[in-house]
């Protein structure tokens, strides 16, 4: 419902836009802005009487007395831009004041230590954890109720208002076909059926009620006849449609084929069709020219690039790239017009000394090759995260590289300095020092402390994230190994630094006596490492046939074979072998051989030619297509269930065999393989696609923090990343450890590193290294609903909003769906302070329409209303409105805090069943308090595996299979691990 | 009479003209996504030229500045219509109209001009998308039968008529050069080679699809049949890009566009396709364009009047603070000056003794009535030229929306193309006339 902006504030609003630049004197409401200039002239009064230090609190005094000019020539004549303009320079002066008061909190001289210990690797699982039992006999024939017919009940007791003239609620029953048709009407018979069961139809006011013994018989009866003709249709045309395989699958898929861990392909393809919430659905995945286009363009540049990977073959060597030789490092030496912050400047170091006159230019940058025991030495150092970077670290050809970082961490002060910087001279440092919050570059000691680094590939318009390490104070070498396409450059960042932005941004990490920094003596890209899967890629291809040319980046290629036909009909079979994921037909391997050969008689070249066939395999729909037909599936296709469940990829050489020979659907083979591919990494494409739309983990980066309301979060790269390496983490934890299902809501342990750590509140972890850590006792955290990730994907970067989280935490977490609202507006979201989202929400619920779905819905939202849009423990509301006082503090953009503190939040609420809790530490332990508790949790973790697993909701025929799977794994708490193979030997997985 | 959602089989299947479909790595996944290229060559046409270009603001406008007071022709214009007041003549502003049933809130891009309901349930479906459809009866009639273009953005309004989204393409510079820049005899022969293996290369797919095709139960035919259409669709795509190789393309006097390579420079990029766009029509390449104006994954910008201090998307979710709504104005009203300039260029190229705006509907809008609290009702929306008596505020109930697919239809009716309904249409705009 769209309320009318209050009509002070629009007026006020309004009134200040219209001043720009007029001249004239001021409005009221121009005055009334003036008024809130000078309360912040108030407040900075007794702030700069506490300050100690004489320079400083004469060049404040200073600054004010120039805004009071302005001030002044405001109240003469109005002009927005510079109302703006002063009331931010009055808010960072203030802000800045503050942090000299009263220094961050950081831990001032010392490395955090000791540190808290990794967690040792556990043992791995039991072999077998439980026992293996024979396949469950998932699919009894149903009794059927001869005879069962439902008009009778619906007549007496329910088409008084679900007629066809009345159509309360917009159902009509009388339009509903009996028998029931399990994919039209059955969804509708079914919730007949549920609203019946639980007491809410007919409504209790009603004098139509059926007795006990009608109820039953009507729900026994329907209850059978729907699950006799759910199995029917199974049984003929399988739970699950045919499909193709989605974007990720298809990228995984090509990866594996090729041996090519570096390509992108997703990127180039349209965003797939989701249905129940997964990328996995027939009904979703359509085909259209658009893909067959796309397809074609990318598997044809696929192929070239693994060609490509032959082409250069290259001996490993080790390039090392000093950060004095990149241009991009030094030119930042000197202040230019566009870069006057020192939080962005670099400054060239020997050891921890600044080397003055090579920041000036008075002396080379580096002494080089000549002097290999100084140069050693030299290094970058700089206090920001991303304006300085390698030029780029250039490789020869896509592979896998050990990448090595050598450098340490820095302190930049303790004095200050300000405006265009000179020189080392004395005397100006001291009228500088004034400026206490910009550190002196030229005067360099130890760090402090370790600073995170997170290193990036970029390249291609794209930046991912490689891995990460600590620089200490003293030097070190940091080394990992990561793939990198031929177009990427390594990118190291120190993730705890500031990302100054205009205008006038200030360091918030600084402190009177300096700032820290990070210095870099150089980055060594070594490789390609050698690597038989390097080479496996062009060997599926060619064989052992020479590539004799390779040009314009693969535009054209050439390989010599003295006996095109028969090398083509040779490659062609071993590659389809392994394209496709069961054995070729004949007529098909005939069709691509007839391709080839008739592009060999054109006269394209022999190579030009099995591209042509390679490219027609992989867009055929052997290699597309999920094949399987109704029934147990065969060994070939619960192969593919398998892998692409819990790889997310097609099957590799053993499953393949174990296909092949006819073994996998023997209960103990699959049970074993399902373990193997677990243990497997590549099981962590399982855990990164099912979350990804299970908890919407994709939409972590769709919304930005505000700047203004929180600059904290504003720019943080390494929240977001760790905030998605802890859920996905913890999955894996879940599922290695066999954790009961519970811990999907609680536990009392997370992954953490220091980042996130510090955004929990949880103390004692220092570190880029994400790891288990046990939570303190009373700690909200433990459990995906107060996860950041979760917290972030539901709220819009502004606000929060109960019913969007409430909402998803009933449909993701509990397992009820709720049917499309109503079109009514929606609560407009305020800022101001002045009303919070609950006095908004209340209106509504007082609505007996609207109750009935929002007394469900908004309870888990009220319980997460104690986090804030980036899922940080919030007391208070923020607020941006003219007349607060800011909180204070800088955020990570070096802007000052703009946001004060508003409404408390309630965090209280009462479930749909009577239940009140006071915070979400209650409603979590309200949610598991009762056996049935728990079993929600599990059976909807249930229905999303197989959602996800095999394209399809458990439907309404197989609510009893899914019953049985949790009774047998009700005893050990619901086991995650457990779960996944009950879901894998249940029919719904073995049967289409 | 032809209905949107239902194509009819007798529709000739669309070719592409893409220019470049088996290049090398690294070029191939560069190439613009002109997708639904051209269809086999159509006699001429004999009626006039008439074009259809929709453009999406994902982010809408502040409504309380957008929408004019009073209904009709002496309607009040609202501050950002002020700032068209040149063309007042040349356009109508719709208020009180949305699409029925479309939700869920930033989701509804995808049914900006599909008008498919429920974009946010767990099993939305889109359908085909008004472009599309124009491009679908008439598209064969130039080299391009549409073209979908985005700012900072891949997810453009285009949808396929099996509800397949069509990537959209950022760079006009890539889609200027496959419009206007000619290839030398020996690239297009090259060029002719390719899409002949493209074509061979799709036969023998669709030969093991009809065999597949005698295995498949009931259930999954309609899944094998859409691949096969598919296949077919891209096969007769190729083999009428081939035929427009051979036709030499347009010449423009223009230069190829520097495409800014920040999403900062926004409002600059948005200036850049409206050119391409001006061009594109000028030169008859295609008459269906599709614009998408992604401002949610827009960061602050500069303005000539003012900088933004945070992303588009946050300062949309203003929660009325004066700060954030006064940066919020500024590029509402950058974007009207974008499009007074854009509606002054159409109209200074003359075609047929007519100007090009009295031949191109420009439809201008946002699948958001307001941002702030992600409401989908009462979408802001203007039509310009197209050949439509213009001049008017057709004001309808802003509680109890009027039915936007209804301008849908007039649209197509005024492209000359026998439909009838589009989507949830219920008829034609009411009060919209033809000129």
């Amino acid at each position: 419902m769209s309320r009318p902006l209050p009509i002070a504030l629009a007026v006020l609003a309004l009134a200040v836009l219209a001043g720009t630049g007029t001249g004239a004197e001021p409005t009221a409401a121009q005055q009334e802005a003036l008024k809130l200039l000078d309360a912040e002239f108030e407040r900075l009064g007794p702030l700069l009487g506490q300050v100690t230090d004489a320079g400083y609190a004469e060049f404040v005094r200073k600054t004010l007395d120039r805004h009071k000019v302005q001030r002044a020539s405001l109240a003469a004549a109005f002009d927005s831009t510079r109302y703006d303009e002063l009331k931010l320079g009055l808010l960072v002066e203030r802000q800045r004041l503050l942090a000299w008061l009263k220094p961050p909190a950081l831990p001032p001289d010392a490395r955090p230590r000791p540190r808290v210990a990794s967690r040792p690797e556990p043992p791995p699982p039991d072999p077998l954890p439980y026992p293996v039992d024979e396949l469950a006999d998932d699919r009894p024939e149903a009794v059927g109720v001869a005879g069962f017919a439902p008009r009778g009940f619906l007549e007496a007791h329910c088409v008084g208002c679900h007629d066809a003239d009345t159509r309360k609620g917009g159902v009509d029953l009388t339009a509903l076909a009996w028998p029931p048709d399990a994919a039209a009407s059955g969804s509708r018979w079914a919730q007949v059926h549920d609203r019946v069961a639980a007491g809410e139809m007919p409504p209790k006011a009603k004098a139509t009620r059926p007795d006990a013994a009608g109820q039953a018989a009507f729900l026994g009866g329907l209850n059978a006849t729907l699950t006799q003709a759910g199995r029917a249709a199974a049984r003929r045309d399988g739970r699950s449609r045919q499909r193709r395989l989605n974007a990720s699958e298809f990228e995984n898929a090509v990866r594996d084929l090729l041996h090519a861990p570096w390509l992108q392909l997703r990127g180039g393809l349209p965003d797939d069709g989701v249905a129940d919430r997964f990328n996995k659905s027939g009904a979703a995945l359509d085909v259209s020219h658009v893909q067959l286009s796309r397809m074609m363009g990318l598997v044809d540049a696929a192929l070239r690039q693994a060609i490509g990977v032959q082409a250069v073959r290259v001996p490993p060597t080790t390039r090392r790239f000093y950060a004095r030789e990149q241009k991009t490092l030094v030119n930042e030496y000197q202040q230019v017009p566009m870069n006057t912050w020192p939080d962005r400047q670099n400054f060239p170091l020997l050891g921890t000394r600044t080397e003055v006159d090579v920041r000036l230019g008075k002396a080379p940058r580096t002494v080089g090759a000549a002097d290999p025991a100084r140069r050693e030495l030299e290094a970058v150092g700089w206090l920001g995260i991303a304006f300085p970077k390698w030029d780029r670290t250039p490789i020869p050809v896509a592979g896998r590289y050990r990448l090595r970082f050598s450098g340490y961490t820095v302190w930049a002060g303790p004095n200050g300095y300000s405006g265009l910087f000179k020189g080392p001279d004395a005397a100006e440092r001291v009228r500088q020092a004034t400026r206490w919050h910009l550190p002196d570059l030229d005067d360099a000691s130890p760090g402090r402390r370790d600073e995170p680094v997170s290193v990036y590939a970029e390249g291609g318009g794209r930046s991912r994230r490689l891995g990460g390490f600590d620089l200490t104070p003293e030097v070190a070498v940091h080394e990992f190994d990561a793939w990198l396409g031929a177009d990427e450059s390594v990118v190291p960042r120190a993730t705890r630094l500031v990302q100054p932005r205009p205008p006038n941004p200030t360091n918030f990490n600084a402190q009177r006596d300096g700032a820290p920094g990070v210095a870099f003596r150089w980055v060594e890209v070594e490789g390609p490492l050698a690597d038989d899967a390097a080479a496996a890629g062009y060997r599926l291809l060619f064989g052992d046939l020479p590539l004799t040319a390779f040009e314009g980046g693969g535009k054209r290629v050439a390989v010599a074979s003295d006996r095109p036909k028969a090398d083509a009909e040779r490659l062609l079979r071993g590659f389809l072998g392994r394209a496709y994921r069961r054995p070729a037909a004949e007529a098909d391997v005939a069709d691509l051989l007839a391709l080839v050969s008739a592009q060999l008689d054109a006269g394209v070249g022999f190579a030009e030619a099995m591209i042509a066939g390679y490219t027609a395999a992989l867009l055929s729909p052997g290699f597309l297509l999920l094949q399987e037909r109704p029934g147990t599936l065969d060994d070939y296709a619960l192969a593919s269930r398998l892998s692409f469940f819990l790889w997310n990829s097609p099957p590799d050489d053993a499953l393949r065999t174990l296909a092949a020979t006819g073994q996998l659907h023997k209960p103990e083979v699959l049970w074993r393989e399902a373990e193997r591919l677990l243990a497997d990494p590549k099981a962590t494409r399982f855990v990164e696609a099912f979350l990804d739309y299970w908890l919407d983990l994709r939409r972590i980066e769709e919304t930005t923090p505000s700047a203004s309301l929180y600059n904290d979060y504003y720019l943080d790269d390494a929240l977001v990343e760790a905030a998605l390496s802890e859920s996905r983490l913890y999955f894996a934890e879940l599922l290695r450890h066999d954790l009961p299902a519970r811990a999907v809501v609680a536990s009392d342990f997370t992954f953490l590193n220091e980042r996130l750590a510090r955004h929990y509140g949880v103390p004692g972890v220092s570190g880029v290294a994400m790891r288990r850590v046990t939570l303190p006792a009373g700690s909200s955290r433990g459990g995906v609903l107060t996860q950041a990730s979760v917290l972030k994907v539901t709220a819009n970067g502004t606000t929060t909003s109960p019913v969007v989280r409430g909402k998803w935490v009933t449909e993701r977490v509990l397992g009820y769906e709720f049917p499309p609202p109503p079109p009514v507006g929606a609560v407009e979201p305020d800022t101001r302070g002045a009303v919070t989202i609950r006095q908004q929400l209340d209106k509504h619920r007082a609505d007996a329409s609207c109750a009935t779905c929002h007394s469900r819905m908004d309870p888990p939202g009220f319980a997460l209303e104690g986090f804030d849009v980036f899922g940080g423990e919030r007391d208070r509301y923020r607020a941006v409105a003219p007349g607060g006082v800011p909180v204070a503090g800088f955020g990570k953009n070096g802007q000052p805090f703009e946001f004060h503190l508003g409404p408390p939040v309630d965090a209280a609420g009462v479930l749909p069943d009577g239940r009140a809790f006071a915070d979400v530490r209650d409603f979590k332990r309200l949610l598991l308090e009762t056996p049935e508790g728990e079993a929600v949790i599990a059976r909807n973790l249930v229905t999303q595996l197989v959602t996800y697993a095999t394209g399809t909701p458990p439907r309404f025929a197989d609510r009893a299979a899914v019953e049985r799977l949790l009774e047998r794994t009700r005893a050990g708490g619901y086991g995650v691990r457990r779960l996944v193979h009950e879901v894998v030997r249940s029919e719904m997985f073995r049967a289409k | 009479m032809n209905s949107p959602n239902r194509p009819s089989p007798t529709v000739a299947p669309r070719p592409i003209a893409r220019r470049t479909f088996l290049l090398a790595a690294g070029v191939s996944l560069g190439l613009p996504a002109l997708e639904a290229m051209a269809r086999p060559l159509a006699p001429p046409q004999a009626a006039k030229p008439r074009r259809l270009l929709a453009v999406c603001n994902n982010l809408g406008v502040l409504p309380d500045l957008f929408f004019p007071a009073g209904g009709g022709r002496d309607y009040r214009p609202s501050p950002y219509l002020e700032l068209l007041a040149a063309h007042r003549g040349d356009l109508s502003v719709f208020s009180g109209v949305s699409h029925p049933g479309v939700d869920g809130s930033h989701a509804s891009e995808a049914c900006f001009l599909t008008a498919a309901p429920h974009p946010g349930s767990g099993s939305f479906r889109n359908s085909i998308s008004l472009d599309q459809y124009v491009a679908e009866q008439i598209g064969g009639l130039t080299r391009f039968p549409s073209i979908a273009l985005g700012v900072n953005t891949r997810r453009g309004l285009s949808w396929t008529g099996s509800g397949v989204a069509i990537p959209c393409e950022g760079k006009a510079a890539d889609v200027f050069r496959q419009l206007f820049l000619q290839g030398t005899p020996a690239e297009v022969a090259a060029q002719v080679r390719k899409l002949d293996t493209g074509r061979s290369v799709l036969d023998a797919v669709g030969g093991q699809l009809r065999r597949l095709g005698s295995e498949v139960g009931a259930a999954d035919r309609d899944r094998l049949d859409q691949y096969a259409t598919s296949v077919r669709e891209l096969e007769s795509r190729l083999l009428a890009s081939r035929g427009w190789e051979h036709r030499p393309k347009p010449a423009v006097a223009a230069a190829v566009p520097t495409d800014p390579g920040s999403a900062a420079a926004y409002l600059e990029k948005v200036k850049i396709m409206y050119d391409l766009a001006r061009l594109a029509f000028e030169t008859d390449s295609t008459r269906s364009i599709t614009l998408m104006l992604d401002s949610a994954a827009t960061p602050a910008v500069t303005l000539p009047t003012a900088t933004t201090t945070e992303g588009y998307h946050n300062l949309s979710h203003h929660g009325k603070s004066d700060a954030k709504r006064s940066q919020l104005r500024s590029l509402d009203e950058a974007h009207m000056r974008l499009l007074a300039g854009l509606f002054a260029d159409l109209k200074g190229v003359r075609e047929g003794g007519e100007t090009l705006l009295d031949r191109t509907m420009v439809l201008y809008g946002s699948n958001l009535g307001d941002a702030n609290t992600h409401s989908t009702l009462n979408m802001p929306t203007l039509l310009a030229g197209g050949g439509f008596k213009h001049g008017q505020h057709l004001a309808f109930d802003r509680g109890k929306n009027y039915p936007l697919p209804n301008l849908f239809v007039s649209m197509l009716q005024r492209m000359g193309i026998e439909a009838d309904r589009f989507a949830t249409s219920t008829g034609t705009m009411r009060g919209l006339e033809l000129a």
